[in-house]
């Protein structure tokens, strides 16, 4: 009995590799073909990412006519997120005035006789 | 015309997804033959010298193709345009954002493949006692490595895998527990024979003590 070479492991390693590669793309592409399995395939393709994920802006990628379609019910739609928007108080208050109109009094000067009697 | 477009476009789109998913499925299976070969051989079903020999060698080299295919999965990963995981998100566990806990056990099993793998060629450095004892955490690369493929694998939910994953999760449970078994019979009869011999020894020492006096 003689020793077994690694490149049968090597050899059987790539083609069980290639082969799942050749099933995998073609199963992808008759999914996407197919209308309804579009957004099957999108949709087991893609799971919706976490929250982590959101960090980075999703890039828009250009559809090609015919070809793909967005999934039909998408994982994760884009939700407003909900703020609240408090009015700011403002702490600017107008200053009170601190002084007080008086009345300057007005001395009341003698009668000034004139005249002759 | 139209399928080879449509072909080359899903390869163009998810090219990388699928290396992923493929080398996923290949270093899965790869470890898995290698782990279950190496508690069968364990075990020492078979005494024949050339059988171990070809055993071992088999063992070996399933191990390093599956280091391989481990390190095409994360590289596949880190390039995946869509996933977009960065750096940390392929080698620090926990840190992808899909799948976390999943794939963080993902990324810990791939550590314990290469840190337990390939400490074989270190033996005699770190000492072959030791390195026996940190050999058989083996199992639990192969336990993380099946979690992580139930948990975050798009392919696991296929029937194949599925008869796959149970045909040799069950044998490996045997194997392992059988092992575990073995090696406390062995520690037991080490400790019998050393009792052994230190009662011998003990008897040669009083009749030797008893010859002197007479």
């Amino acid at each position: 009995m003689t020793t077994p070479r690694p490149r049968a492991v090597v050899i059987g390693s790539l083609s069980l590799f290639v082969v799942l590669f050749v099933v995998l793309t073609f199963e992808l592409s008759a999914s996407a073909s197919t209308s309804a399995g579009k957004a099957k395939a999108n949709a087991k393709a893609r799971p919706a990412p976490a929250e982590t994920k959101t960090e980075t802006a999703p890039e828009v990628e250009e559809e090609v006519p015919g070809e793909y379609a967005e999934p039909e019910e998408p994982g994760a739609e884009y939700v407003e997120p909900e703020t609240e928007y408090i009015e700011p108080e403002p702490e600017y208050a107008e200053p009170e005035p601190e002084y007080e109109y008086i009345e300057p009094e007005v001395e009341e000067a003698p009668p000034v006789v004139t005249g002759s009697s | 015309m139209i399928a080879l477009a449509s072909v080359s476009g899903v390869l163009s789109k998810y090219g990388w997804w699928i290396v992923s998913r493929s080398s996923g499925i290949v270093a899965f299976v790869l470890i898995t033959i290698s782990v279950l070969i190496g508690l069968t051989m364990a075990g020492k079903p078979v005494r024949d010298p050339r059988f171990t020999k070809n055993m071992r060698a088999v063992h070996e080299q399933t191990a390093l193709a599956g280091l391989v295919a481990i390190a095409v999965h994360g590289l596949a990963i880190f390039l995946d345009p869509w996933l977009k995981p960065g750096v940390a998100g392929v080698t620090v566990p926990f840190a992808l954002g899909v799948h976390t806990f999943w794939t963080g056990l993902g990324v810990i099993a791939g550590y314990l493949a290469m840190l337990l793998g390939l400490s074989f060629y270190l033996r005699r450095q770190i000492g072959a006692k030791l390195w026996r004892k940190a050999h058989r955490a083996t199992i639990a690369v192969y336990v993380l490595g099946l979690f992580h493929a139930l948990g975050a694998g798009t392919d696991t939910g296929s029937l194949l895998f599925l008869c796959f994953a149970a045909a040799t999760a069950v044998p490996i449970a045997i194997l392992f527990v059988y092992r575990l078994g073995a090696t406390r019979r062995s520690s037991e009869r080490r400790h019998a024979a050393r009792r052994a011999r230190v009662r011998e020894a003990g008897r040669a020492a009083y009749e030797r003590a008893v010859y002197d006096t007479a």
